[in-house]
């Protein structure tokens, strides 16, 4: 394709106006990522545009700033995004059941006893999983999300064209970490993406995802008490070594 | 709030994630009239273009944690939102009935009377150069842009093969930027 031909067909004029269909849309933000030429000649627009439109203003009703944030006070935590919830999706456990078979070959090295009491303990374990999983009430995260002041929102931005963007929302008090996936390209199926948090420079990892087939859905991950920074990588399917920092997608500072 | 306190997009986009008040307000100072001057353009009347612009803000507010700015400039995030919000409120029933009852096909007679009864509009903005361009794409743009018709509905509205209507748009479109 002639990337300048392109350009000046129109395309970028009816996609930043709202008028291009979803497929020239999807092709346009494909070839964006593609070509840094093509993503400049787009600002350039728009930044007519938006002077266009300074140019144009009209003064809204003196008392509608008043208007509007007495109904935001109102109307807040009304929109219900979708909640996959990682750890009940199957072949999505093999880190915690890592674990478990981990401990449970130690405990079975140092005595049945142990092995015995490990029995139990993990019975317990799967009891209080459940219980956990009943009190995650989605309208409850989504709120506790949104609205919780403890809440730091990270903004993890695409590297090296890449398009991958989400938003991290995470309490440094509960250790919670939920990311709103904004744009994730569909992988190959032996490939998924991996979070990671980064603490004194070394990766920790926060979970592996698929692409959600719809995009703006939560997905809770693993908890950590500390990050200085979020970054995505792309790793083979239930990878259990470190990054590839090579493929590093996105990434976003903890401390603004 | 400091009067001259200038965020970039960034900034503002980090401190509305965390819900922040002031980003709200410089917001609401910086792009309120541009955002009421677009959604003007499309809704004539001041009073019911108001209730769209709180809409607009409202859901900027919500759903700004959506924005992605690989997708394009925040400013063009939210005119997308206002340009929307305009089209849906003139599509409403409540507005079409406001309109004096008409009926549906004469839709395309509504249009013109939006464009005669309130030439006021036709003066600023986009609209302003759009009277620059030849009739046939002023046509295609209001129809596509300001009232929110689909290729197919106005291929079938002015009776036009729809790649023509496609390539027409795209024409008008390119000469309006030279225009800008």
């Amino acid at each position: 394709m002639n990337i300048q031909e392109y350009i000046s067909s129109g395309i970028i004029e009816s996609y930043v106006l709202g008028l291009a269909s979803t497929e020239e849309s999807t092709e346009f933000e494909r070839l964006c990522s593609q070509h840094s030429e093509l993503v400049e000649a787009r600002k350039n627009f728009e930044l007519a545009l938006e002077e266009q439109a300074m140019q144009s203003k009209i003064t809204p009703p003196a008392n509608l700033k008043d208007r509007i944030w007495t109904a935001i006070r109102e109307t807040s935590a009304t929109n219900t995004p979708k909640i996959i919830t990682m750890e009940s999706r199957p072949g999505r456990r093999s880190s915690t059941l890592g674990w478990v078979a981990a401990a449970s070959i130690i405990l079975l090295l140092l005595s049945v006893y142990l092995a015995y009491n490990f029995y139990n303990q993990n019975k317990e374990l799967k009891g209080s999983n459940k219980d956990l999983k009943e009190q995650v009430d989605k309208m409850a995260i989504e709120r506790e999300i949104t609205h919780d002041p403890n809440n730091t929102v990270v903004n993890l931005v695409g590297l090296k064209g890449s398009p991958s963007s989400a938003n991290i929302y995470w309490d440094s008090t509960s250790a919670n970490v939920y990311m709103i996936v904004k744009n994730m390209p569909q992988l190959p199926t032996n490939k998924q993406y991996q979070l990671w948090a980064l603490i004194d420079n070394k990766p920790v990892d926060l979970g592996l995802f698929d692409a959600p087939k719809d995009n703006k859905v939560i997905l809770k991950m693993k908890n950590t008490q500390k990050a200085d920074a979020f970054a995505i990588t792309i790793e083979n399917r239930g990878n259990t070594g470190g990054p590839h920092l090579g493929d590093l997608q996105s990434l976003g500072k903890a401390k603004l | 709030m400091n009067p001259y306190t200038k965020y970039t997009e960034q900034e503002l986009v980090s401190l509305l994630l965390q819900q922040n008040d002031q980003a709200f307000s410089y917001l609401y100072n910086n792009y309120s009239s541009a955002l009421y001057g677009i959604i003007n353009q499309i809704v004539p009347d001041k009073d019911i273009a108001a209730d769209v612009l709180q809409d607009v803000f409202i859901n900027i507010w919500k759903k700004i944690s959506f924005y992605d700015e690989n997708k394009g400039r925040l400013f063009t995030w939210m005119l997308n939102i206002a340009r929307n919000a305009a089209i849906d409120k003139i599509r409403s029933k409540q507005y079409q009935n406001s309109l004096k009852n008409q009926p549906l096909p004469e839709i395309v007679n509504s249009i013109m009377a939006n464009t005669v009864v309130n030439p006021q509009v036709n003066d600023i903005g986009l609209k302003k150069l759009i009277n620059k361009l030849k009739q046939e794409y002023q046509e295609l743009i209001e129809l596509s842009y300001f009232q929110g018709f689909t290729h197919e509905e106005i291929s079938k509205l002015l009776n036009l093969p729809l790649g023509t209507v496609k390539t027409r748009i795209r024409s008008a479109l390119t000469q309006l930027r030279t225009l800008m």
